[in-house]
């Protein structure tokens, strides 16, 4: 049976989620919610010569929100801060063949971004903190209210 | 008006119930607990007034004021008839349950209401009937205590005994019927018990008034509010009753016109009662609109749609129960509840299933339902809910079915 979008590939990556846990002395934890559905998660990072050595992510969310939560983190562990902060949501939606939600379903797509928002937001906290110049930090807070 | 409405050939009566929704499917409406459809004798009645009567009432002296002041009033009549209200001046349109329930806090609560003292609700209450008593409670430095729900959904009253032997309650807020668990309350032995302890009593009528015949004389409560547009009429009015001896004790809500005998520089008279309490312009047309819906209800009448409702759900609890990896919350009995049934999928959350069936063209909710209280104490973040009324039949519930069956598929559950 097709779904357009609870293909196998999604529920299970949601079932087996990635990375899911929690962090010790975590460098950035930013929590963040979709109040009008549920969708409840935070994201931790542990950065090293900034690069994120360590996510984790905990918290209450539909499929499509943690199927997306566990690829962002998967896509981000190991990298440097730059490409996480210019990680974008076509780069995570085309991983599970979500694109459509953008046109299509403007409820649905803020489950599937809470993740990237988190991410931007948490990030930000850590980057205005670090740089007494703080405007590609106010960058990320922009994009990170523009998701949806 | 037609003289009598069959149930099976009513859906013809709702425009909406025959379009098609996500690629060609027929429209199935099961989110009636949150508003409900209307019938083209509603959409009629408001089209009639803006195409043939607009104007202001209880102003002018022209013929259009004369006719939208009378259409208006007369709606006022229905809705004394409809809950066997005696005294019209104890209506007061507003714009909703919540407006209600609103009024009451900041009239009745700011001036009665003092330091020390107790309001009780209960844990299923929606927000409309728990935030007001929280802004008037922190305000007065006044308590907000909760009956409990019991693992069935209905009320522990033994709680409220409890909390009235401390003599310090001035209000007990409840609402007849629970929008998530569709538990009808026992509210004549909350009310008895009330009346004993010289307690006021507040009901929330948003789900029951709809759905089942409703007594106001007989209930003897001192506050009741209740919604047009979960009972077939327009968004925007609500009415609030408040008995007369009550109402008369009560300042005025908003101040401004209509609600004014005389306004002098430095002071003000009121108006009769209920103007006194409908300041401003009112929705004349929703109102009106409102009107048509109570005739066409009475029409069918309420006996019938609570039985119809009644032999609904039971066919659904039946059939959902069967389904795998789910589970149903609230009272078996369908004589102890309303069209109103929550649940869930083991792992699976409430918004993907409601995003499964919608592909199928029908429509439930999901979603904590204004309700947190009460998501707290079932220790779920939210569920789905599916709610009827008139126009659903068994075949929408058989729909329902086989997409419930699917989430259960493609979720391997």
């Amino acid at each position: 049976m097709s779904d357009p979008i609870y293909t196998e590939m999604i529920i299970d990556e949601a079932k087996n989620a990635h990375n899911e846990g929690t962090l010790e002395n975590p460098d950035i934890s930013q929590h963040d919610a979709n109040p009008m559905c549920g969708d409840d998660i935070t994201l931790q990072m542990h950065v090293n010569n900034n690069t994120i050595s360590d996510i984790k992510w905990h918290g209450d969310g539909c499929t499509i929100c943690k199927a997306c939560t566990s690829v962002l983190t998967q896509m981000i562990k190991g990298q440097d801060i730059e490409f996480a902060k210019n990680l974008n949501k076509e780069e995570i939606l085309s991983e599970l063949g979500l694109q459509h939600l953008i046109t299509q379903s403007p409820v649905r797509i803020k489950c599937a971004l809470l993740s990237l928002k988190a991410l931007k937001l948490g990030l930000y906290t850590y980057l205005a903190k670090k740089i007494e110049n703080s405007s590609s930090a106010d960058t990320l807070k922009a994009d990170a209210s523009k998701l949806y | 008006m037609q003289s009598s409405i069959s149930l099976e050939t009513i859906k013809k009566d709702f425009p909406i119930l025959h379009r098609t929704v996500r690629d060609g499917k027929p429209l199935v409406y099961l989110d009636n607990a949150s508003t409900t459809q209307k019938p083209i004798q509603v959409i009629d009645a408001i089209t009639d007034f803006y195409s043939n009567h607009n104007a202001n009432i209880h102003r002018a002296v022209y013929a259009l004021a004369e006719e939208a002041t009378e259409a208006y009033e007369s709606s006022r009549d229905k809705v004394a008839k409809f809950l066997n209200i005696k005294n019209r001046e104890e209506i007061i349109f507003v714009r909703g349950t919540t407006e209600g329930i609103n009024l009451v806090a900041y009239t009745w609560g700011r001036k009665y209401i003092q330091e020390g003292d107790i309001i009780v609700t209960t844990e299923y209450e929606h927000h409309s009937n728990i935030v007001p008593w929280q802004l008037l409670a922190k305000e007065k430095n006044a308590k907000i205590e909760y009956i409990g729900v019991d693992d069935n959904g209905e009320l522990l009253l033994d709680q409220l005994d409890s909390y009235l032997e401390t003599g310090k309650v001035k209000l007990v807020a409840f609402s007849q019927m629970s929008n998530v668990l569709g538990t009808i309350t026992n509210t004549k032995e909350i009310i008895n018990k009330c009346k004993k302890a010289g307690v006021k009593t507040l009901i929330d009528g948003a789900q029951s008034v709809p759905h089942m015949k409703v007594d106001l004389e007989k209930l003897d409560c001192d506050f009741f509010a209740f919604s047009a547009h979960k009972m077939l009429g327009p968004t925007g009015v609500g009415v609030l009753w408040v008995r007369k001896d009550v109402l008369e004790t009560m300042d005025p809500f908003h101040g401004g016109g209509d609600m004014i005998r005389e306004v002098h520089k430095y002071e003000t008279t009121w108006n009769d009662l209920p103007y006194k309490f409908e300041a401003g312009t009112p929705s004349i047309a929703d109102v009106i609109g409102f009107a048509a819906a109570i005739d066409y209800l009475t029409t069918i009448g309420m006996d019938t749609i609570r039985n119809h409702e009644i032999s609904l759900t039971k066919y659904a609890l039946e059939k959902m129960s069967k389904v795998k990896g789910i589970t149903i919350y609230g009272v078996k009995d369908v004589l102890k509840r309303g069209g109103v049934i929550s649940f869930n999928f083991h792992d699976v959350h409430p918004h993907d299933v409601a995003t499964i069936v919608d592909r199928e063209g029908i429509s439930i909710r999901s979603g904590h339902h204004c309700a947190q209280i009460l998501m707290e104490r079932l220790q779920v973040a939210a569920t789905n809910r599916v709610s009827f009324y008139i126009y659903n039949t068994k075949e929408d519930v058989d729909k329902l079915i086989k997409s419930l069956e699917k989430v259960a598929e493609l979720f391997k559950l």
